[in-house]
């Protein structure tokens, strides 16, 4: 065992891969990997992107946004037409069945509603039935949708996350047999579903299709692979066809092997960087003071970070949202990278040799690392507290967590209040507490009037930027790496669709 | 015999009882178990509500209680994470793990105990030097590296072995092979104490000037004695395996009982994760216990104690 | 290994130990990389410039000079363009204080525990058994885990937990070995005429059980690093950016099929060091027992 042949013997490994043919076309059938364990198949009871992916397969929504155009187009139901700003009355397709057999209509809409809006059920990201008061039938191809309040992206949730369950089987099996045998309307059906470990999709032949294509590829088959490292390995020994989520520095290497074809897409994820302005973790902490946030603004090269780390699509941003979702305000203060200024900044407000806080994080820790390191150089020392995602955001939701880099999905929502609503309205996750922002937000939010809601967010974002209490980091992007058999184009989304598969 | 069984036993119970109160305690401060069920993207009403629903408000004191009543007949509770009875997801899982368990001890004797025997044959030849080597490097090596680097060879580049899955036999060659020589070095260097001491013994020495075939006198009479504290070891390392072989598991996308507790821990999934730890330190117990009644019957002398 | 070879000249007990240490390939070798470790660790700052902790993501992962890379940084640099060299070095430190104070806490709590048991026998004998029983009876490694995820990875939380988990084989040992010493007749003899309890703890049944305890403290000490290594693998070790050997690995495992020098200079490095701790305990069990070897 001497090192010469240690190193020698791990290089070689990247001369392999000149495998055995791929039998996946021939037998149409495409391999991809989870991670994560999934909880539930049953969307209404995961908050996980892996869930997210299934679902978009499996159900149907009511309505369907156009990844592309982001328009929103007729899904389940045909049209729709507010009849005031509290009732929605749609128009169902007729002609659909569930993968059961069990035909769609009207008492199916109701019941899924009218069982998701129940807070006693139990849902589980709550955010995305809550705007919902009950569902009532008008005929068996109409019905209405009766909201608590005005409630602006009705029509994203209706896209999205709110998929419609068949009343007859759930009211039967509930979650328990959902998950384990989920029933849609979806273009694929699942054929084998071992609990968190492996799923089988078989394309539905009685799709209704439009406005989503009916599935190309015949079978989905899905493993969980916890290390990437692993499933890199298995898309070398061709049994996996398509690798998500590839961190950077391995895209690109693959993508320099000249075998595999690597996408890159943005993602509806930003990071950031929130404060303790409020003092919850600490009343006369360095956070509380606008110069100290502003002197970590200008302390962080975030482009630098982009550049040699997140790398693909990503960019720098400066305002607390996503650039494509409704209302993100782009014309916001911004703080260049300076660290003469940082340095300034913490002289000014009392801090001359810096002073050192706890930094915590959940994820992408060589981010996290980087910003440390420049953070360090202009004084202010941090101890990096990386945890669970649970356990820190139960150690933020109690306001102990002072200085902390985190990320926000928005549940793949192209709205600003997914974001802004959540973290600047006085919960458990706003460090700010800023009794005007969060005023402005809540009233954006609960009117649908479109000019109004854009001008109401782009005061709250302004002041976010000019109080500093985020630190807007970067967007996110996600890398796909496929097998030359398979074709695919990512949308900018972060959801992977297996009915717009096919094999070349 | 019996009353020897019977009190150790009572000790084992005991010491079950003792890990399980201990764990529970440690588990249940390690964050809030409403934000782990309600996930990454839950907003903060959702764990309010989650909160009110599972009774998280209640003492610690009385959620064991009630936890322990309802464990002791069998009822491990609903995994928080799957929302599927604890008792169905391990019993999914612990198959693989006791085969990768099974496996990997049956690889690791096959391996030691020859090897043992043969360097205490003839100590400090190149056998015996060997013998040392292997084990000196398999209590070096950190598996999860020794294991990728068998699957960059066998998988990637001879493609022999499948890198991961538990599907076929062939799936558990590797996995055998790393967490099997993970316990390797011990038990093959108490063979070899174990028969350094007895050949060197009177008895031994008689059965030579006797004449007995040395082969005979290896395998009969001294690996007969020199096997106790194996048995001992081998059954304290099947305990640490199934509950070890948790980066054997991660590496090898396994999903056995190990990775499982793993990935509970970072869950939160108390039910899950109470029941394997559980679960291990009894299997723990129970292969102490055979082994200490196996060496009883092997060896009268050690019944008093 | 060793050589027990008669001579004609009768030397003392000792100098036949000293001979026997000469002729121990395997402690020689063993004390040998030791001695370079700690002297890497001790002398790191002389032994390169650069800050381990400095990053330059204009020069990230840069090859070591083997692999045709910047002379500059002669074992490359990290993913954040860190001196891979200089956090090996730095990362000596860590990894040998790791090892050696997880060592030294479990050794406490072992003598301890196992000398009081094997001293006063009856109740506290059975107090103590029954303690290292449910310690047995814990996966390690999952115990490790839970508490590490609860309270965050640091330094001090890592070694306090290795060290509060690795304390049986000290137990056991020093139990029996010290009931061993109190059945002997001198021991009652000095508890006749009065000797206290710590004299005849110092006196007599410590130097009986040194070499024991010397062994037993290497083993544990490979063992925490080698441990600390799988928790950084499963991402609750030390916490960066401190240049541990564990981390390092762990951080190099992400490219271990594209860039394996990143994983494999750790690699190496944390191999020979446990490996040399481990060859050092052999060696002196060898030399200071040299007929029975268990």
């Amino acid at each position: 065992m001497k090192l010469p042949n240690l190193l020698a013997a791990s290089a070689i490994a990247l001369s392999a891969g000149a495998m055995s043919a791929q039998a996946d076309k021939a037998d149409d059938t495409l391999r991809l990997a989870f991670t994560k364990e999934l909880e539930t198949v049953d969307i209404y009871f995961n908050s996980a992107r892996e869930g997210i992916l299934l679902a978009r397969a499996i159900w149907d929504g009511l309505l369907y946004r156009d990844p592309v155009t982001g328009e929103y187009k007729g899904n389940l139901a045909t049209e729709w037409k507010w009849i005031d700003d509290v009732t929605l009355e749609l128009k169902l397709r007729e002609g659909v069945t569930f993968h059961n057999g069990e035909p769609f209509n009207a008492d199916d809409v109701v019941y899924t509603v009218n069982y998701v809006a129940n807070p006693d059920n139990g849902i589980v990201v709550q955010r995305n039935v809550s705007w919902m008061d009950r569902a009532e039938k008008v005929d068996d191809y109409t019905v209405r949708i009766i909201l608590d309040a005005p409630f602006p992206p009705a029509e994203e949730f209706l896209a999205g996350p709110v998929v419609m369950y068949p009343n007859e089987y759930y009211a039967e099996v509930g979650p328990a047999g959902m998950a384990l045998n989920p029933i849609g309307t979806g273009p694929y059906k699942v054929s084998s579903v071992d609990p968190g470990l492996h799923y089988e999709l078989e394309a539905f032949d009685g799709y209704h299709g439009d406005p989503r294509n009916a599935a190309s590829i015949g079978k989905i088959d899905i493993r969980t692979i916890p290390d990437f490292n692993t499933q890199i390995a298995e898309f070398f020994n061709g049994q996996l066809d398509f690798l998500w989520n590839v961190p950077a520095d391995q895209a690109e290497k693959l993508d320099a092997m000249g075998k595999y074809q690597v996408e890159n897409a943005e993602a509806i994820r930003i990071g950031f960087i929130s404060m303790d302005a409020s003092g919850r973790a600490d009343a006369d902490g360095p956070m509380t003071n606008p110069l100290v946030r502003k002197a970590v603004a200008h302390a962080i090269d975030r482009q630098a970070i982009v550049d040699a780390l997140v790398k693909g699509s990503s960019e720098v941003v400066h305002s607390a949202c996503a650039k494509i979702q409704f209302a993100c305000e782009q014309d916001v203060a911004q703080y260049e990278y300076n660290p003469e200024k940082a340095k300034a900044l913490l002289a000014e407000a009392g801090y001359p040799d810096g002073f050192e806080i706890d930094f915590h994080a959940y994820r992408n820790r060589p981010y996290a690392e980087a910003m440390m390191g420049f953070l360090d150089e202009v004084g202010i020392k941090t101890n990096l507290v990386y945890l669970k995602y649970s356990a820190l955001r139960d150690a933020r939701s109690k306001g102990e967590v002072p200085f902390t880099f985190q990320t926000w999905g928005s549940y793949s929502l192209a709205d600003a209040s997914a974001i802004v609503g959540e973290h600047f309205t006085g919960g458990m996750l706003d460090d700010a507490k800023d009794a005007e922002v969060t005023a402005w937000v809540n009233e954006a939010d609960s009117t649908t009037d479109k000019d109004k809601r854009i001008g109401l967010y782009s005061k709250a974002l302004k002041k976010i930027a000019d109080e500093a209490y985020w630190l807007p980091l970067w967007s996110y992007n996600v890398n796909y790496v496929m097998s030359q058999e398979v074709s695919y184009a990512p949308t900018n989304d972060e959801i992977v669709r297996f009915f717009d598969f096919s094999w070349k | 015999m019996f009353r020897f069984i019977l009190k150790r036993l009572g000790l084992a119970v005991l010491v079950a009882f003792t890990v399980s109160a201990i764990s529970f305690a440690l588990l249940f401060l390690a964050g809030d178990p409403a934000t782990a069920i309600a996930g990454e993207n839950a907003a903060s009403e959702d764990i309010a509500i989650i909160n009110a629903q599972y009774g998280f408000d209640r003492p610690l004191i009385v959620q064991y209680l009630d936890w322990l009543s309802k464990a002791v007949t069998g009822d491990l509770g609903q995994s928080w994470y799957f929302k599927l009875p604890v008792s169905q997801i391990i019993g999914d899982r612990l198959p693989t793990t006791m085969t990768l368990g099974l496996c990997a001890i049956s690889f690791a004797l096959i391996l030691s105990i020859p090897m043992g025997v043969a360097a205490a044959a003839r100590p400090n030849s190149i056998i015996d030097r060997f013998a040392l080597f292997i084990a000196v490097v398999g209590q070096a090596i950190p598996s999860f590296w020794f294991g990728l680097l068998l699957v960059v060879f066998f998988s990637i580049q001879l493609g022999l072995v499948p890198a991961s899955g538990s599907g076929t036999w062939r799936h558990f060659i590797l996995p055998t092979v790393v967490l099997g020589y993970y316990a390797t070095p011990a038990i093959m260097r108490l063979t070899r104490a174990g028969m350094i001491e007895v050949l060197s013994a009177d008895y031994i020495r008689t059965a030579r000037a006797k004449g007995l075939p040395t082969r005979k006198i290896m395998f009969k009479h001294a690996l007969r004695n020199a096997i106790i504290p194996v048995v001992s070891l081998a059954a304290v390392q099947m305990g640490f395996m199934l509950g070890g072989s948790i980066v054997v598991e991660s590496v090898f996308a396994l999903h056995g009982a190990g990775f499982l507790a793993w990935e509970s821990i970072s869950r939160n999934d108390l039910p899950t994760m109470q029941a394997l730890i559980l679960i291990f330190s009894m299997f723990y117990i129970t292969f102490t216990f055979l082994a200490d009644v196996l060496n009883a019957w092997l060896d009268p002398r050690l019944r008093v104690g | 290994m060793t050589d027990t070879s008669s001579t004609n000249i009768p030397i003392s007990p000792r100098q036949a130990m000293i001979r026997r240490a000469l002729r121990h390939k395997g402690l020689i070798f063993g004390t040998v990389v030791m001695a370079v470790v700690i002297l890497i660790a001790i002398f790191a700052p002389l032994l390169t410039e650069y800050d381990p902790y400095k990053q330059n993501l204009l020069t990230r992962m840069k090859p070591p000079v083997l692999l045709g890379g910047d002379p500059d940084h002669w074992l490359g640099t990290d993913a954040l363009g860190r001196d891979y060299w200089a956090r090996l070095a730095y990362g000596a430190r860590v990894s040998l204080t790791i090892g050696i104070v997880a060592a030294v806490i479990s050794a406490t709590i072992g003598c301890t525990l196992g000398i009081l048991a094997g001293y006063f026998g009856g109740r506290v004998d059975a107090v103590v058994t029954f303690l290292i029983n449910v310690r047995l009876a814990m996966p390690v490694v999952l115990v490790a885990l839970a508490v590490v995820a609860l309270l965050g990875g640091s330094l001090i939380v890592v070694i306090s937990v290795l060290g509060l988990l690795l304390w049986d084989r000290f137990a056991v040992v020093l139990r029996s070995a010290t009931m061993q010493v109190r059945s002997l007749e001198y021991i009652a003899a000095a508890e006749v005429l009065g000797a206290s309890l710590p004299r005849i703890l110092v006196k007599d049944i410590l130097p009986n059980v040194m070499n024991h305890l010397i062994v037993i403290f290497t083993l544990e000490m490979a063992h925490a690093i080698i441990l600390e290594a799988a928790l950084s693998f499963l991402g609750l070790g030390v916490q960066p950016p401190t240049p541990s050997w564990g981390l390092m690995i762990s951080e190099g495992k992400e490219m271990l099929l594209f860039e394996s020098w990143l994983i494999t200079i750790p690699g190496v490095a944390l191999f020979f060091l446990v490996l040399a701790i481990n060859m050092m305990g052999d060696g002196i069990r060898d030399v200071t027992a040299p007929e029975g070897r268990n």
